[in-house]
């Protein structure tokens, strides 16, 4: 099995700093990819113009 | 045992040669024909002498050349013909149905000798790399079974141009004037395809170790080279007739070769073909697999084709991951040529189709998906993952439930006034693309989870950060999730429709973010892990089915949706260019379609099964008759 170095509380911990980043991550790629179809977003993510 | 297999291919291979030979000759003499028939008024100018000619005793024949007139009706342009019924000639069936039937069988055919060598290519790569030679032998197994089927291409090439010039010899006309000498070429690159097959083929074993390996794999690579240029030529013939280009209104040529050719649906149809042959090579060799393995009793000859199955559903399912995004490419840009096309396949009387692909492809996702569950037996550290085939399951179903939701549904006045109107309520919204987005690309993802459980469940990573990168790849998934179904929701039912379209690209993004992600993570991750025994054989008899089913979906929706590429011209030989005056020039109705989409389906799979039975019957041999002794038994 795979190597088990940290405890639970450390395991949790890390799976909601690696789901924060990569929903940061999409939120990045949304306004890019919506950027470069001449769409762009507001902060918020609603339609900007 | 080799000699034996190297037999018969032979006389294949020259009846092949002979009947592409035969075939090129037809077609331009057939062109010629057709050219003669359309440019001359009567027989008698037809045979009256070009230049002098003299008889002996006679005087000489007054020849009046009206140099002028020829010149300026050489020099006046060429539009594209307007027929009338008349013009079609009449051989007591329906044209089209003719055309049709040979030109999918074609189609199918073409597809499958162009991918098998894309893939036997790759895979005898690998074979080089891991210097492992049951991937050598493997590769050749599967060139092995696809040989018959060149045969078997060029007849139904060969067929299919006869039918076409006998049945619509002005259209056929009209386009070898625009496309002109390529048609030489592509002629050209069938005796080049030819030489390295066979030399690709028989060679395989003569050229099989050091640099004679590499002269091996650059003869793979040319035959490759030679397929995928007749693919994109004969493509272009296609999309020529679906958006016009390098031709005015009238259809007079205005451009040179390439401006005919690159039209704006060539390279979406050219990656969607490619990648979709390759999706339907791997599924019909899987078959093979899965029918060989079953009539074998041998545990080594089971362990093989079982791991031959595996490799060719691994080959159909991710290369058909992307296709939909390949489709999507193609739809978009169908819109953006012509509004009332794209209205026509997706908001007509086709639409109804989609509807039906989409049980088609989750029956080649959920067929796929089972057999990777299925042969995760083979592997005691499959255990660890189990529990997720149930959540992938569910989503599958699920998502599958609102691809097949209908938009409008056919309904009674009764029915409506029942439902409260022609859209119900809560299916209603299920029905639109929005949903439909989300819903494919949660099964695309599943899908891919399904791929790398089934990866990971032979190994243990060894490496210290392990639990951290199963962290982040959760957290990939879940981002992914969210996301999806958050741009769907949101852009798709909240914003106008130029958002909405938007957002599927970014949906799209996302997806592949998962597959890049995850393979990234996973190749990282288990480096240097401990690689725990699979047991090959070891698969439940059931699992084989599942590859019989891939081949049959996969080949009934290339058939459905050949139609509906086809029927989006409406009453068009080239869409807005030269109008089809014969009798069937409207859209085949549903069940009529539907009709023909199934003969040609068993057609091909009969024809697979003989393909099979030919590959069977090169790897047989007839013991030697023991002579009985004089005076006594046998």
């Amino acid at each position: 099995m795979e190597q088990n170095n940290l405890g639970i509380a450390g395991r949790l911990a890390a799976l909601i700093v690696a789901i924060i980043i990569m929903l940061a991550f999409y939120y990045g790629l949304d306004h890019l990819v919506m950027g470069m179809q001449g769409l762009p977003l507001n902060l918020d993510l609603t339609p900007a113009g | 045992m080799k000699q034996t297999e190297s037999i018969h291919p032979t006389g294949g291979g020259r009846f092949a040669v002979m009947l592409l030979s035969m075939l090129i000759l037809l077609v331009f003499g057939l062109a010629d024909v057709a050219r003669a028939g359309t440019g001359m008024d009567s027989a008698q100018e037809r045979i009256a002498p070009i230049g002098e000619v003299r008889l002996q005793g006679q005087p000489p024949v007054e020849v009046h050349v009206e140099t002028a007139a020829i010149q300026e009706q050489e020099a006046e342009p060429r539009a594209a013909p307007r027929l009338s019924s008349a013009d079609y000639p009449n051989i007591g069936v329906s044209s089209r149905a003719v055309v049709w039937v040979l030109a999918q069988m074609h189609l199918f055919f073409g597809a499958l000798v162009l991918a098998v060598p894309l893939f036997v290519l790759l895979i005898e790569l690998v074979g080089v790399y891991t210097r492992d030679d049951r991937y050598d032998d493997m590769a050749h197994e599967f060139m092995k079974i696809s040989l018959t089927g060149f045969s078997i291409t060029a007849i139904f090439g060969g067929s299919l141009a006869l039918a076409l010039f006998l049945l619509y010899p002005d259209l056929m006309a009209y386009l070898m004037h625009v496309f002109g000498s390529q048609w030489l070429v592509y002629a050209g690159l069938f005796f080049f395809e030819s030489f390295f097959l066979y030399v690709y083929y028989y060679g395989w074993n003569a050229l099989r170790y050091g640099n004679l390996k590499w002269v091996h794999l650059t003869l793979g690579l040319l035959l490759n080279a030679s397929g995928l240029t007749i693919m994109v030529m004969a493509n272009s013939w296609a999309t020529f007739m679906m958006a016009p280009s390098g031709v005015d209104e009238a259809g007079v040529v205005v451009g040179n070769i390439w401006e005919v050719m690159k039209g704006p649906l060539w390279n979406p149809i050219n990656l969607h073909r490619f990648i979709a042959n390759i999706a339907f090579g791997g599924a019909v060799v899987g078959a093979y697999a899965a029918f060989k393995f079953l009539s074998a009793k041998d545990p080594v000859k089971r362990a093989h084709y079982d791991w031959m199955g595996y490799t060719s559903n691994f080959i159909a399912i991710l290369s058909f991951l992307p296709l939909p995004f390949a489709g999507y490419w193609l739809m978009a840009e169908i819109y953006a040529y012509s509004q009332q096309m794209g209205i026509t396949a997706m908001g007509g009387i086709l639409a109804w189709l989609f509807i039906v692909q989409a049980v088609l492809i989750g029956t080649i996702l959920l067929a796929g998906n089972f057999y990777l569950w299925s042969g995760m037996s083979r592997t005691d550290g499959s255990e660890r993952y189990k529990g997720l085939i149930k959540i992938i399951a569910f989503v599958l179903v699920v998502c599958f439930l609102i691809w097949v939701t209908p938009h409008t549904l056919i309904l009674s006045a009764s029915e409506i006034s029942l439902l409260g109107g022609s859209h119900h309520h809560i299916l209603g919204p299920l029905g639109i693309m929005p949903a439909k987005n989300i819903a494919v690309n949660l099964m695309l993802i599943a899908t891919f989870l399904s791929f790398q459980i089934y990866r990971r469940s032979d190994k243990v990573a060894t490496v210290s950060w392990a639990p951290m990168g199963n962290a982040l790849m959760i957290a990939v998934y879940l981002g992914a999730v969210v996301n999806i179904i958050f741009l769907g929701v949101y852009y798709g039912y909240f914003t106008n429709t130029v958002y909405k379209v938007g957002s599927s690209v970014a949906q799209v993004m996302t997806t592949l973010v998962v597959i890049v992600f995850g393979l990234v993570i996973d190749s990282l991750m288990f480096k240097k892990a401990k690689v725990l025994p699979s047991h090959w054989g070891r698969i439940p008899d059931r699992a084989q089915y599942a590859l019989f089913a891939l081949p049959i979906a996969f080949t009934w929706l290339m058939a459905l949706m050949g139609y509906v590429r086809s029927s989006v011209k409406t009453h068009w030989h080239v869409y807005t260019v030269m109008k089809d005056n014969s009798p069937d020039n409207f859209i085949p109705a549903i069940g009529y379609a539907g009709n023909m989409i199934t003969l040609v389906t068993v057609l091909f799979l009969l024809c697979v099964l003989f393909m099979f039975w030919v590959a069977s019957l090169s790897g047989s041999k007839q013991p030697k008759p023991v002579v009985a002794a004089a005076g006594g038994e046998a």
